[in-house]
């Protein structure tokens, strides 16, 4: 799937997602419930990825990156002309997965997956994982909240 | 009725005393006679730093309502895991909005998490805050001067706009060098203050892994593999010799281990720290078999006064996996070729399309 660009389809949408902000009144719990106010993450994904460049992509597991700090997905898509372009989305630590009995060969190569996220700011063939599920929407792996929004304080691009 | 205060004082006595072996079950004794705190500790919790300001100095919840914070936990997870729209399309152009590092691109599944599920517990108490003193369960304010600098600073952040927008100003840009870029980003330090000290915990790979012997004492952190080696018993180094995590040494108070560590270098683990920092941290054997950590932050360049915290580190059947950050770190090399790029669009008018 390309427009004219070369780039995967990306298409405009209306919603935006938005953070939910605590409001007076919420329960102890609620709050406490949010998690610790030190979540960051390794790297600011703003720093990284392109908001102008969304993008799509369905194709076949082709190699698993199954690495610190965080883990790669490689998968093969066919554009529109029928060609073949190898991509790779980043995920987090695949430590978290071993910690549940999730390996690397928990998802098996030639597994028909789909993946939205921005591309790379480098505009190699390099995208974030922003959710990634097999062809029928389910996720590829469990035990998950959400879409990830990691903080990091650190970065003055990040905000 | 002396007699039968003196028998309530006595089964007091008795289960105090048995609450005691309980502890030293938990944690053998090393040759030397001290409690050994060898082993591995899932510091993971949703009980954050800092205390929600409107619970005031309200330090624990009851345990109904810790109970529905792990619920309303569990129900956000089970969220995540919900099924997609197999015929979704790309995300919005533009960004989706999401704040913080996700940076209006989005981040990554949430499965890839893990900063626990439930509020941590210190003496039966249901804890609100990791903080404990001031009674507010918060930092106390930054010193004038840091407020001023942290102004500037922050009027030099941007929403991740996908633009070269640095260029628009004379100072330096955020990208210019990898070695302006954050300690975690360049795999030289986990972020959040996981090595600490004071040692936090973070969104993920929180088991750490201590090596006690009685000249050292080691601390293994999962992220980024940093490990904290405690002289037992030592002097300082001198004042010249500084680093990222300090330098700790310790010693023992009875059956507490106290670390004082100091010598930072500018960029301590501990965000808004500086090389002024003092930390003090005391390990200690609880009732309830954890290990209780708590420590003491002195960095009067930063904060108007000093502040601790405490909270529980129980002990996991798990271990500490093999980081080997450098190896897999694409993100530092993508995002400085994508500033590299973004910069060419502006000096070029190309404004982003190839």
């Amino acid at each position: 799937m390309r427009e004219e660009t070369g780039r995967p389809m990306s298409k405009l949408a209306t919603r935006l997602r938005r953070a939910v902000a605590p409001v007076a009144g919420i329960a102890a719990s609620a709050l406490l419930a949010l998690g610790p106010s030190t979540s960051t993450a390794h790297h600011a994904f703003g720093a990284e990825f392109d908001p102008n460049r969304p993008l799509i992509l369905r194709g076949p597991v082709t190699k698993i990156e199954w690495v610190n700090p965080h883990a790669w997905i490689h998968l093969e898509v066919t554009n529109n002309d029928g060609g073949k372009e190898s991509w790779m989305v980043e995920g987090g630590t695949p430590n978290t997965l071993l910690r549940r009995g999730l390996t690397r060969h928990t998802l098996k190569i030639g597994t028909e997956i789909i993946v939205d996220g921005y591309q790379s700011k480098d505009r190699s063939n390099r995208a974030n994982g922003r959710d990634i599920t097999f062809t029928d929407g389910r996720k590829i792996f469990m035990g998950s909240s959400g879409t990830g929004a990691p903080k990091d304080g650190r970065d003055p691009t990040a905000r | 009725m002396k007699c039968i205060k003196t028998s309530v004082t006595l089964l007091l006595s008795a289960g105090a005393m048995c609450a005691l072996w309980a502890q030293a079950a938990e944690f053998p004794r090393t040759a030397d006679g001290k409690p050994d705190f060898s082993g591995f500790y899932d510091i993971a919790t949703i009980t954050p730093l800092q205390r929600p300001e409107f619970l005031g100095d309200r330090k624990f919840i009851s345990a109904e309502e810790a109970e529905e914070a792990r619920s309303r936990v569990a129900a956000r997870k089970s969220e995540g895991d919900k099924t997609s729209d197999p015929e979704r399309d790309a995300p919005p152009d533009g960004g989706d909005g999401s704040p913080g590092a996700a940076g209006n691109v989005g981040g990554y599944n949430s499965f890839w998490i893990d900063n626990g599920d439930d509020t941590n517990q210190v003496n039966g108490e249901f804890r609100t805050s990791i903080i404990v003193e001031p009674a507010n369960g918060r930092r106390p304010k930054f010193t004038k001067a840091t407020q001023a600098k942290r102004t500037k600073r922050r009027s030099n952040y941007r929403k991740n706009s996908g633009t070269a927008w640095w260029l628009e100003r004379d100072e330096a840009g955020p990208y210019d060098n990898p070695e302006q870029r954050p300690l975690a980003e360049r795999c030289l330090l986990g972020f959040g203050s996981t090595s600490g000290p004071p040692m936090l915990p973070v969104l993920y790979n929180n088991v750490k892994q201590i090596v006690q012997t009685p000249k050292h004492v080691m601390i293994l952190n999962e992220m980024v593999h940093d490990a904290r080696v405690i002289r037992m018993d030592d002097k300082h180094l001198p004042d010249t010799i500084r680093s990222y995590m300090g330098d700790s040494i310790g010693h023992w108070e009875g059956d507490t281990l106290v670390v004082d560590t100091s010598n930072f270098n500018d960029r301590p683990g501990l965000s808004g720290a500086s090389s002024s920092l003092h930390v003090v941290e005391r390990f200690q054997a609880a009732t309830d078999g954890t290990l209780l950590y708590s420590f003491t932050v002195n960095d009067d360049t930063i904060w108007e006064g000093a502040w601790s915290g405490e909270y529980s580190w129980p002990k996991t059947d798990s271990v500490v996996f093999e980081y080997a950050c450098h190896e897999g770190n694409y993100a530092l090399g993508n995002i400085m070729r994508g500033a590299r790029i973004l910069e060419q669009d502006v000096l070029t008018g190309k404004g982003g399309d190839e």
